[in-house]
């Protein structure tokens, strides 16, 4: 699969002072998965293009799909109709220049992938299905599921000669299960990456677990301050809702972000490091980003103190944060104007084991499912549905518990850190181990 | 004016058939195809400069091959016939597999070629006047020096769909949707507070000229720096009189999820099986509606070409019924509702929801809170989150009041509603007399967003409370 983008492109846009073409491809193939059976195959080619342009302050900015020769012609109309229109803006943001890659090129391509059919598919998720229902604890099934292959290529041009193009693969899966009894419960689990080392085994048996588990929950009663330990997957949300959020150039530029003005500051636990790390296997690791900026490893938060923020052109002195492409959602990644995001946000892994962290606590709540983790970007403050959590005393399990309310406020939690373990898992854009945080409040019935 | 790229119905819905034809003559039991382009003009603006001025047109075609009852797709972004009769290719391969089974669908053959019914149409407003439109709502929220930050957006979608099928089924429709908001984060230098606002629909640019822009702005500007004085709201299990979106998270996301045909058919649901049972409060009774005049997830036909439909879910408190696509209506024997949708064309189409809400009570909404000794009254949503599967509920509410004696006193800072939804609907002991509908978007999952309304009236139930902190 190759992509380039028509000379007529970059040459009907020479009359701005400012301007830049975008063009994705994408090919996508998923399988779907409902009541432990192969419900639906589809295959999906996906390509367009977006055109931005400044001139005189004012600012053009439109997308089309490439499904006609019209096309850019389309595109180019529409971008040129809207800057006629725009307002002229005080600072208007340059694009980038050209400059020199900072990192070399991360691993982000698999060939098994992008060769991919329908027939790893099937066979993918139907031992998905078979290990789920080889549970020996209880009859368990796959409501629902699906695991998506795709590869993209695109290429960024500007009028200030940026040409940078990038090639990646993305692997996909969300998976759910339930046991087959009255009350079932339910586990979930997802699957984000750049290669196929997607294990349907070893996720099938993680499933048949949760459901397990899950079905024999109990609703909780009472009110205790407790601990709060979040499994990667939860945590992963909750640090992207905070963390994410309070270091995102434009929440900085506009001051709502409650870190506006603590770079340098403590912001956290003085055993909390984080850095956005493009260099690895991950799904938005890039040599550029989507503007065509150079994308490298920069600190966050080290040793709980913040180092910085994650700009983009718009912001000025971009960092290389400016992404189109997302983490799980291949399609129509020329639509999105680009926006600032994590490339890859990492949380260095401590070195206990999840076991060991849970022994070393009098009372503490293990959660491995929320019904929507997430926090209020702008105060912190969350009082999350726990679907399936298991409360823990002198290390032992005393209770797997679900429809309750976790209370608490993340900017808070994060400078109560308690212990950070070593079981580090990708989710999306971030990779962290579990974590546990104090401060926290469980809320029943 | 924008151009409608594919303005040659005729030729593609010629191009369709004929990719429909082929997945046949492969073997497809049933098949279809659908082309859709989608325009969309978007305007925001942030502290009074424009931040996002775009205008996007996608447009692409898929095809279902149903074959021993499994669905194949492909789907693909151009409309020349090569690439359609591939990706027809594409779909009855992927259709084909081992260990499946035969079910019969039974589409209705429906051959209709309507129009967006819509007022003023958006294509016949120049862009000046919705970029004016926007600053003016932004203009507005500058009340106080505590407001740090206003927002205000438009943002319209112009989806014109073609649909053929092997039944014979004939069909071109467009969908119009406008939507406009104002949106102020005020700040007193120790807490941030944020207030939202504004209409949407299944309409034209009516939704803005019928509107008081500047007021939108300032009213909005102003509920946020009084959320500056919020309190903590109490925990607990305690008495909430839910606001129309917080009554219609309930409704959609508690019920209304639960209610979709394939969870029920896959037994996912807790409300597998429970037609002809009494699930909530006689007062109440529920709907997905997918004719409501105007409203945000009205649809003429749903993304298989089955005419849209009112299902009553729940009749004074007893329920009464699922939503369905093609496969869960044959699964079921019944007949499909027109809930087979998908977020775009490139895009699975399952059951989802319409326009899902609760019917109105009998009381005023005034004497519904003078009538409460104790309770928290709900303003506006954040989210809310479905568990067909535990039957819980979570909504996070935007912010609150305390009702003590009858009287609104403090205002609350944002918290979240839990509890089991049937516990829930069986404490329900008041409903006002009005329903109102708001629209948003809808994930199942965690993707495949569609276009949808949800609401109902102000309702008074028992619910756990957790404020943040």
């Amino acid at each position: 699969m190759t992509v380039n983008i028509d000379p007529k492109a970059m040459y009907a846009l020479k009359d701005y002072s400012q301007a830049e073409v975008y063009v994705s491809k994408t090919r996508v193939h998923t399988v779907y998965i409902d009541n432990s059976r192969i419900s639906n195959i589809e295959t999906k080619d996906d390509t367009g293009m977006m055109f931005r342009m400044i001139k005189d302050g004012r600012v053009g900015k439109a997308s089309v799909t490439l499904d006609s020769e019209d096309s850019i012609d389309d595109c180019l109309a529409m971008a040129d109709t809207v800057l006629g229109y725009s307002p002229v803006t005080q600072n208007p943001n340059d694009y980038p220049c050209p400059e020199q890659a900072k990192i070399s090129a991360p691993d982000v391509f698999d060939p098994e992938v992008e060769s991919a059919d329908a027939a790893i598919l099937r066979d993918l998720a139907q031992r998905v299905i078979d290990a789920t229902s080889s549970c020996k604890t209880a009859e368990v099934k796959i409501p629902r599921a699906q695991i998506r292959l795709s590869v993209t290529e695109s290429r960024v041009m500007n009028g200030n000669g940026v040409d940078v193009g990038h090639r990646s693969t993305l692997v996909y899966g969300h998976f759910t299960s339930m046991c087959v009894r009255d009350h079932p419960g339910e586990g979930i689990t997802t699957f984000h990456g750049t290669h196929l080392t997607l294990d349907p085994d070893a996720i099938g048996t993680e499933i048949a677990r949760q459901a397990c588990d899950a079905a024999i929950c109990r609703e909780f009663k009472g009110h205790v301050e407790i601990p709060m330990a979040l499994c990667p997957g939860e945590g992963s949300s909750m640090i992207l809702s905070s963390v994410g959020s309070a270091v995102h150039g434009e929440s900085v530029r506009y001051k709502r972000s409650p870190w506006t003005e603590k770079s340098g500051e403590i912001v956290a636990s003085e055993c909390l490091n984080i850095t956005d790390d493009p260099t690895v296997s991950a799904p938005l690791s890039c040599v550029f980003d989507d503007e065509g900026t150079p994308a490298y490893r920069k600190d966050v938060i080290e040793n709980g103190v913040l180092k910085g923020f994650l700009r983009d052109s718009f912001c000025g002195n971009s960092t290389g944060n400016a992404m189109r492409r997302s983490s799980v959602e291949p399609q129509g990644t020329y639509e999105r104007t680009p926006t600032i995001k994590p490339l890859n946000l990492r949380v260095k892994a401590g070195t206990k084991s999840k076991e060991d962290m849970i022994s070393e606590f009098d009372d503490l709540v293990l959660v491995d499912k929320f019904a929507s983790p997430e926090c209020d970007e702008l105060s912190g403050a969350f009082g999350l549905n726990v679907r399936s959590a298991t409360v823990y005393h002198r290390g032992e399990p005393v209770q797997i518990i679900n429809n309750a309310l976790m209370a608490g406020n993340m900017f808070d939690c994060l400078k109560d850190i308690r212990c950070i373990c070593n079981d580090s898992v990708q989710t999306g854009v971030v990779e962290l181990p579990t974590i546990c945080y104090g401060g926290t409040e469980l809320i029943g019935n | 004016m924008q151009k409608t790229v594919v303005s040659e119905a005729a030729d593609i819905q010629d191009i369709l058939q004929q990719a429909v034809w082929l997945m046949s003559d492969m073997g497809a039991d049933f098949a279809d195809a659908k082309s859709q382009t989608v325009r969309n003009t978007g305007i925001s603006t942030i502290n009074g400069d424009v931040r996002q001025l775009v205008r996007k047109r996608v447009g692409g075609v898929c095809l279902r091959a149903w074959i021993n009852g499994r669905w194949g797709y492909g789907n693909c972004t151009s409309f020349d016939k090569e690439s359609v009769i591939r990706a027809a290719n594409d779909a009855v391969k992927n259709a084909r597999g081992d260990g499946s089974e035969f079910l019969k669908l039974e589409p209705v053959v429906v051959r209709k070629h309507l129009k967006a019914d819509v007022r003023i149409h958006p294509d016949n407003v120049d862009l000046s006047d919705k970029i004016e439109a926007v600053r003016t709502i932004d203009k507005s929220q500058k009340i106080d020096d505590r407001i740090i930050n206003t927002t205000a957006a438009y943002a319209e979608e112009i989806k014109d769909n073609c649909l053929v099928n092997s039944v014979g089924s004939d069909l071109s429709w467009q969908e119009v949707r406008t939507i406009c908001r104002a949106h102020s984060i005020a700040s007193d230098g120790d807490n941030m507070e944020q207030y939202y606002d504004g209409p949407d629909g299944s309409r034209g640019f009516e939704t803005v000229k019928d509107l008081d822009l500047e007021r939108l702005g300032r009213e909005t500007a102003k509920e946020a720096v009084r959320s500056l004085r919020a309190v903590r709201c109490p925990s607990g299990n305690l008495t909430v009189i839910s606001d129309p979106m917080v009554t219609g998270l309930l409704a959609h996301e508690a019920m209304g999820h639960a209610s979709e045909g394939d969870e029920i058919t896959k037994r996912r649901s807790f409300l597998t099986d429970a037609v002809g049972k009494e699930v909530a409060s006689g007062i109440i009774s529920m709907y997905d509606n997918g004719t409501v005049p105007g409203a945000h997830g009205s649809v003429p036909f749903d993304d298989e070409g089955t005419p849209s439909s009112s299902t009553k879910i729940i009749d004074h408190g007893v329920y009464t019924g699922y939503m369905h696509s093609l496969e869960t209506a044959a699964k079921l024997g019944l007949a499909p509702t027109g809930n087979g949708r998908a977020e775009n064309f490139g895009k699975r189409t399952w059951v989802r929801m319409t326009n899902t809400y609760f019917g109105p009570g009998e009381w005023d909404k005034d004497e519904l809170i003078a009538d409460t000794r104790d309770g928290i009254l709900t303003d506006k949503m954040i989210n809310g989150m479905e568990d067909p599967v535990g039957g819980c509920f979570e909504a996070k509410a935007l912010r609150g009041y305390i009702v003590r004696n009858g009287e609104i006193t403090d205002v609350v800072k944002s918290f979240t509603l839990t509890g089991k939804s049937l516990d829930i609907l069986k404490t329900v002991d008041a409903l006002s007399n009005e329903v109102i509908l708001d629209g948003g978007m809808c994930g199942k999952g965690i993707e495949d967003w569609v276009r949808v309304s949800s609401g109902g009236p102000h309702m008074r139930a028992r619910m756990i409370v957790g404020g943040g902190q």
